[in-house]
């Protein structure tokens, strides 16, 4: 990185090197000072700043997460814009800095499991050559070999293997990273480079009232941290665990979740399928929620996964009268298309 | 003098009290300085002359409406000018300045709201004015002043009575009062209030507390006087009229405008922090003080086109200035997405509202409070939403329901 700006957040008293081809956000982590993300990708908005004084270059963020009306009052995504000056800008939301944050890293490893576990479904462990220390809940980025691509995806080890990351990953037809690569390339002994920790879905502090976590298919992958670290440092007095998937083949780690469910009387696993009977639950696995609650009020809830899921369980969830303050959401929404992608289809 | 159209000679409080917007609409476009018969007195309709008038105090001094009048009598914020409306502002200001205000306000609105809520949150259906909006604006700040010892249906009663009289304006061709009997409630209001607040006001001279009336009585005064109660009373029916009313209504207006709009609704319950703006836009698509400030002419003037001569009275319609095509596209549309934009809700120059900032305060705890416990409240469509009022406006009833 040639050149380095300074970057000043009010309310911090600290000034933030950010290089030219570097977001704001990712300097403000690496540096350790927590601004608010989720996505990383451009899609989510919730990394809007407002720069009081500067010059940036918005680069690739959406118009449809930033629009051109937001842009000329100032506004910008953390997550995609670059400094051409030195910058004083302001979060729009509270920046929650009761949680403990971890700064954010680039890491190297080795894949030392990469296997099929359901349809289309892959369980990746990567062995970090250092420790990557993150909240129960949150993602990482790896970086797809021979381009400039990153993808997210969400820890399921629990925070303390802080040197073995375990990921879930769902094929997307046609997709750069995981038709591309991971189902196809990718191979057991291969180096990976990734970078991480990021995001604030996760479950850090004791909690008072149950909590249900809900996941759509690899939408479990941040659930299965959780529920373990939670274990681990007895931080809920229930834990509702409902995995959605289509038919029997889509579910994976029901052994995992079953034991538990045998071992531990507050912990309770529902896996609930929508196009297939069975022994078990059918149905959305949101409408199992809600049959299951009469009121979830006083309960928290972390709901991972497509983002069509996620909207129909925050529904369900307020239906049975759950405080959307309460109410914590993960949704893997697909990275915007490549603006070059654009200009080679038209 | 211009003449009258026949539309404005014609107009009568109670359409208006029932439907204001669509005659001030009219007022915009055709006569935005209007001579109106039935009130005695020119209207002012339009964002730009409402702004311009209320910020140029020396031009036009502040005045009661005649009907304000005869209901608070004389010595009130509202119709005092220069040094001795600085001095009630300073008596009245400590309590309500921003850094005060955020000392005390959640221990102050926040229990109280948690408590009304679980009196009803199992019943699936409430008439949420009466049994939210009216006793948490109400209880918040009677708790303030120092009349912890009234009801909250009592102080809701003595609003509500006070502003039935304050809004009493109608005059006949003497410019004599119409209606001289719609000052009675306020009336026994005022005979409750004194009965009640004279024993206290013996107290708080001899022994201080932290309460604003209390601190009205001593602050700024000379070791061993207090202040009269004839300066006391004026301004606490200021306090205990549009200070209690208001913010139930922006709660209730803002309710009323998000159900029409459920997506924003939605957006709102789903993060609170949102609240802020879904209230600043409920209280520019219904202005909860949509037409009552009044100012008098200090000379020979020219506004808007019309020539008034000095001593002449206008009222600025706040209700009608924040629907004003120039400044909002689609004014009569509730949409807290539209550009921001300043609005005349609380008024402007030196008689702006003194408690905007304890009123925001107020009705974002408890849209917060009641989204938190409620988040699937929804309009009861079996019944209509039910604005009233011209001087004042909410609804007067909003119908709500919820699965339990
Ligand atoms: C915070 C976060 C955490 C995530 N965690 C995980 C995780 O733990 N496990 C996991 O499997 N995934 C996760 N994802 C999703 C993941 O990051 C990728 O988006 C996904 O794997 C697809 O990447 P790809 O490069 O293969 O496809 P891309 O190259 O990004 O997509 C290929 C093409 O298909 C289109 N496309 C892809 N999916 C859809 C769709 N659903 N609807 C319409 N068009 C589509 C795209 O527009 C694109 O043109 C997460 C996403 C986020 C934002
Ligand atoms: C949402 C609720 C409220 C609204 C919309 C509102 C609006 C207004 C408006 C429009 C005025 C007249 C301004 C002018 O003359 O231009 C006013 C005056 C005033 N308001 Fe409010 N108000 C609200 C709540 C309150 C509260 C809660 C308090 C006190 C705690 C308060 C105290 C006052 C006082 C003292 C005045 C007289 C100011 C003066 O004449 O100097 N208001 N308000
Ligand atoms: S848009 Fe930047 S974090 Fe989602």
């Amino acid at each position: 990185m040639a050149d380095k700006y300074t970057v000043r957040v009010t309310g911090k008293n600290v000034d933030i090197a950010v290089g030219e081809d570097q977001s704001v956000l990712d300097g403000a982590l690496r540096a350790n000072q927590w601004l608010p993300h989720s996505c990383t990708q451009g899609t989510c908005g919730t990394c809007k700043l407002k720069v009081l004084c500067g010059q940036v270059d918005h680069r690739d963020s959406p118009e449809y997460t930033l629009t051109s009306e937001e842009r000329d009052s100032g506004l910008v995504l953390a997550c995609r814009v670059t400094p051409r000056s030195d910058l004083v800008v302001e979060p729009l939301g509270a920046v929650d800095d009761r949680v403990p944050h971890h700064p954010l890293r680039d890491h190297e490893g080795t894949v030392v499991v990469l296997d099929d576990i359901a349809a289309a479904t892959r369980r990746l462990v990567v062995a970090l050559d250092e420790e990557m220390h993150f909240n129960a809940g949150q993602y990482a980025e790896l970086l797809i070999p021979g381009t400039a691509l990153a993808r997210q995806y969400s820890m399921a080890n629990p925070p303390s293997e802080a040197r073995l990351l375990e990921f879930h990953i769902k094929l997307t037809e046609g997709g750069a990273a995981t038709e591309g690569w991971i189902f196809r390339s990718l191979a057991v002994g291969d180096r990976i480079s990734l970078r991480g920790p990021l995001g604030q879905f996760h479950l850090v502090d004791k909690v008072e009232g149950p909590v249900i976590l809900i996941g759509g298919g690899t939408g479990l992958a941040p659930l299965k941290s959780i529920v373990q670290h939670a274990l681990a440092e007895d931080l809920a007095p229930e834990l509702y665990v409902y995995h959605g998937g289509r038919r029997e083949v889509d579910l994976y780690d029901v052994e995992f979740f079953r034991e538990l469910d045998a071992r531990h009387e507050h912990v309770h696993y529902r896996p609930v399928l929508s196009e297939q009977d069975w022994g078990g639950a059918t149905g959305m696995v949101t409408d199992a929620v809600v049959a299951d609650f009469a009121s979830c009020k006083g309960m928290s809830a972390y709901l991972c996964g497509p983002p069509a899921m996620v909207t129909a369980a925050v529904k369900a969830l307020k239906r049975r009268r759950m405080s959307p303050r309460l109410i914590f959401k993960e949704e893997f929404t697909v990275a915007p298309p490549l603006p070059d992608a654009d200009a080679a289809a038209s | 003098m211009t003449i009258t159209p026949d539309f404005v000679n014609d107009i009568t409080i109670e359409e208006l009290e029932a439907d204001p917007y669509p005659f001030y609409e009219r007022l915009r476009k055709e006569a935005p300085v209007a001579f109106v018969p039935a009130l005695g007195m020119h209207l002012v309709s339009t964002r730009e002359l409402c702004e311009q008038i209320s910020r140029d105090d020396e031009n036009w001094p502040a005045v009661i409406s005649a009907a304000g009048g005869r209901t608070f009598g004389p010595g009130a914020l509202l119709n005092t000018n220069g040094e001795e409306h600085r001095e009630l502002r300073d008596m009245v200001e400590p309590h309500l300045q921003p850094t005060a205000v955020d000392k005390y306000i959640d221990d102050l609105v926040r229990p109280f709201a948690r408590e009304r809520i679980a009196a009803f949150e199992n019943d699936g259906h409430a008439d949420i004015v009466a049994a939210y909006c009216e006793p948490v604006s109400v209880r918040a700040l009677g708790d303030l002043l120092g009349l912890d010892d009234v009801s909250t249906d009592k102080l809701r009663e003595w609003f509500h009575k006070l502003s039935v009289s304050f809004t009493n304006a109608a005059v006949d061709e003497n410019g004599e009062f119409a209606n001289p009997e719609g000052f009675r409630p306020g009336d026994e209001a005022k005979a409750e209030i004194i009965a009640h607040v004279d024993p206290k006001i013996d107290k708080w001279i001899t022994e201080p507390d932290h309460t604003a009336i209390s601190h009205w009585l001593h602050d700024g005064m000379p070791e061993g006087q207090t202040r009269s109660r004839d300066v006391i009373y004026p301004n606490l029916y200021v306090f205990l009229l549009g200070a209690m009313q208001e913010p139930g209504h922006a709660m209730a207006t803002t309710l009323a405008g998000l159900f029409s709009r459920p997506e924003q609704l939605e957006r709102v319950v789903d993060d609170p922090e949102l609240i802020p703006r879904a209230v600043a836009e409920g209280m520019r698509w219904v202005a909860p003080i949509w037409s009552a400030v009044v100012k008098r002419a200090a000379r020979d003037v020219t506004v808007g086109g019309v020539d008034l001569p000095e001593g002449s009275i206008v009222m600025l319609t706040y209700g009608s200035a924040n629907h004003d095509e120039h400044a909002y596209d689609a004014p009569s549309r509730y949409d807290m997405d539209r550009p921001v934009k300043p609005t005349m809700t609380f008024g402007g120059g030196k008689h702006a509202c003194a408690g905007t900032y304890f009123a925001n305060a107020v009705v974002r705890i408890a849209l917060e409070e009641l989204f938190e416990s409620i988040p699937n409240l929804e309009r009861d469509t079996d019944h209509e939403v039910d604005f009233w009022g011209w001087g004042f406006r909410g609804p007067k009833q909003l119908f709500v329901k919820w699965e339990v």
